[in-house]
């Protein structure tokens, strides 16, 4: 046994203009999950703590928490693992969303997120056009079986750094549930799912593998890669900064081995777009200014024929 | 030797800094960003490399990592750019690659995890770099500096070739995304409690600044996306930085020290001014094993690191 100094967040709206802390003492072995310290705590000194829980076994996304300053799962966290060095586990409400009561959070639009994704199968025909069940082949349901273990818990959503500057931006696990009915062969609606995710900013993820501590390893930073390359496949918004952005970064490795910064500007924004050059032009100016402007243009890495057989080798032919 | 050696590669007197003839070498990638915008990173890990006493053979005709940016319109295209550097590396009778950018760390590590744990990924790639005489065994181990420094130097031994400490320099870490996640890529440290740059800042004679920013994005992959998409990640990260007390920010990251450098002025609007100089790594641990801080290239970066260096009497 071991005394587990909880330290957490408390604030209830119906009452308090500013949060204040609570340190709950519980004397129980480290290897307790910290759902099951709330509980005690809830049980045996403050009946008033306020959390979410249901199953305890990581299969309701319920107690989604900040624990330690990382979001996960309170039922799938030890005290142990999450204590400082002083004995406390410190714990918060998700953030990147409005703290309701304790560690209570407004979850709304987490979830207009995900109804806006129309997250249910749209069949391209009528049932009664089918004389059984829509079959689904072994290796095509493969692809969709990570996806669908989401149980929607939104650590992935409240550790993501571009939805805390951004709240425009879908998030990783509506995007990565958008993945589900794109590739699903039954659904008949990947065009304009394609266009309604990119429009809700499917490019402003910004490759930070924060949605990687996933509790149920859906992985959304790896589908949020496949449905950006659907996008480009099927040409979704093409001219926007996301597909060209990716475009004109490969185009300068096939053709230089290396990533050519100053053309992968110019490519992203516009060589045209004069007011888009304008606004990084302040920038370009303070880095001239310093000597630190990349070169214009670059002299190919040797061998750069090898790079290109690569890109020639794998590259689909330009539809 | 394979046909994939360039000539200057086996004259290899350019690219291999040496302190002694039993030094170790290691394949050296370093990457887009310190070849063009961010030199002074480049030339300051060569500067570190000599007086670490280590060889750095630089992989001259590697191409670019994919900066996790390949991935998006081609998914095997990034693996086997990087198979063919590894199959360089192999040539020269290297197993260690040693990068000093985290996104290259990142993307290279994934591509050789795949490589390694998968035949069909293997066969492959080998069947394209065949095309022109190579082969990829899947010997290589790619590594960042920052890691070579704890793994292979040892901060005993850093400690110990200090000859100007810091003098307290309030550092805060800022680690970049691809070093520490996924951790199924990477999994060097904790990419939840990361500690191996606040050990490096220690080791030098500075204070580590602990802040909930250290772990986060600075932003670098969607500048160009959305306008202030970055400088907001920029501004928040260094906010938290600057309250906790730091005086300067050290990364292990171009792209991140770009991104932090270039758009603290423009955050300034929204998070207030915080004016924070970054640090490239290798400049830091330079300057404390005793490269002269003018060879640094400090001049090179927007927010000056000079004036706080000159406040802590580092420099004059």
């Amino acid at each position: 046994m071991a005394k587990i100094k909880l330290d957490i967040f408390r604030f209830d709206e119906a009452t308090d203009t500013v949060p204040h802390r609570d340190e709950v003492t519980v004397d129980l072995p480290e290897t307790t999950t910290v759902l099951d310290a709330l509980e005690h705590a809830k049980a045996e000194v403050d009946g008033s703590i306020s959390f979410r829980r249901s199953c305890r076994s990581a299969i309701c996304g319920s107690c989604s928490m900040s624990i330690g300053g990382v979001t996960s799962l309170a039922c799938k966290t030890s005290c142990g693992s999450a204590m400082e060095e002083d004995g406390s586990v410190k714990i918060d409400p998700m953030p990147n969303f409005q703290p309701m009561k304790d560690l209570v959070v407004h979850m709304d639009p987490f979830w207009d997120k995900y109804a806006r994704l129309k997250p249910y199968l749209q069949p391209k025909d009528a049932d009664s056009a089918h004389a059984t069940e829509r079959r689904v082949s072994p290796d095509d349901m493969k692809k969709l079986v990570d996806v669908a273990n989401c149980i929607m818990c939104a650590t992935c959503y409240s550790l993501c750094p571009v939805v805390s500057v951004d709240p425009a931006f879908a998030g990783p696990a509506a995007i990565a549930y958008a993945y589900r009915f794109i590739e699903d062969v039954r659904d008949g609606k990947r065009p304009e799912r394609l266009a309604q995710i990119s429009e809700d900013y499917l490019w402003l993820c910004a490759h930070c593998y924060a949605c990687s501590y996933c509790p149920k390893h859906v992985d959304p930073n790896d589908r949020i890669v496949d449905v950006k390359r659907a996008a480009i496949t099927d040409r979704v918004m093409m001219n926007e900064r996301g597909p060209r952005h990716a475009l004109v970064v490969a185009r300068t490795i096939k053709q230089t081995g290396m990533l050519a910064e100053t053309e992968v500007i110019q490519g992203t924004v516009g060589r045209f777009n004069i007011r888009g050059l304008l606004k990084v032009a302040p920038l370009g100016a303070r880095m001239a200014l310093k000597g630190k402007l990349p070169p214009p243009f670059l002299k190919p890495v040797p061998k750069v024929d090898e790079i290109r057989t690569i890109f020639d080798a794998l590259e689909a032919p330009v539809r | 030797m394979s046909s994939t050696l360039l000539p200057e590669e086996r004259a290899l007197d350019a690219h291999v800094r040496t302190n002694s003839s039993k030094s170790k070498r290691y394949g050296f990638f370093p990457g887009c960003v310190a070849k063009e915008s961010c030199k002074e990173l480049f030339n300051s890990t060569l500067l570190l490399a000599d007086k670490l006493g280590i060889e750095l053979v630089e992989l001259t005709a590697a191409s670019c990592c994919g900066a996790s940016v390949l991935n998006d319109t081609n998914r095997d295209v990034a693996r086997v750019l990087n198979a063919r550097t590894y199959a360089q590396a192999e040539a020269l009778g290297l197993d260690d690659v040693i990068t000093i950018c985290s996104t290259c760390t990142g993307h290279m590590r994934a591509a050789n995890k795949e490589l390694r744990e998968s035949e069909e990924h293997m066969a492959q790639a080998n069947a394209i770099l065949g095309k022109f005489g190579a082969n990829y065994k899947g010997s290589v181990t790619v590594r960042h500096l920052l890691w070579l420094l704890i793994d292979d130097i040892g901060l005993d031994a850093l400690r110990a070739m200090v000859v100007r400490p810091l003098n307290g320099l309030k550092v805060a870490p800022f680690y970049g995304c691809h070093i520490i996640r996924p951790e199924s890529v990477n999994g060097w440290e904790s990419a939840r409690h990361p500690h191996s740059l606040e050990d490096v800042i220690v080791a030098l004679g500075g204070e580590a600044v602990d802040y909930a920013g250290k772990t986060r994005c600075c932003g670098f992959h969607v500048q160009l996306e959305k306008d202030g998409i970055a400088s907001s990640m920029v501004g928040q990260n260094m906010r938290m930085a600057k309250d906790n007390g730091a005086e300067a920010v050290i990364t292990p990251c171009p792209l991140c020290h770009l991104a932090l450098d270039g758009y603290q002025a423009d955050a300034a609007a929204r998070w207030g001014r915080t004016d924070l100089p970054i640090f490239h790594l290798p400049q830091l641990v330079a300057y404390a094993l005793g490269v002269p801080a003018e060879k640094l290239g400090l001049n090179k970066h927007l927010i000056d690191p000079r004036e706080v260096m000159v406040s802590r009497d580092l420099i004059n």
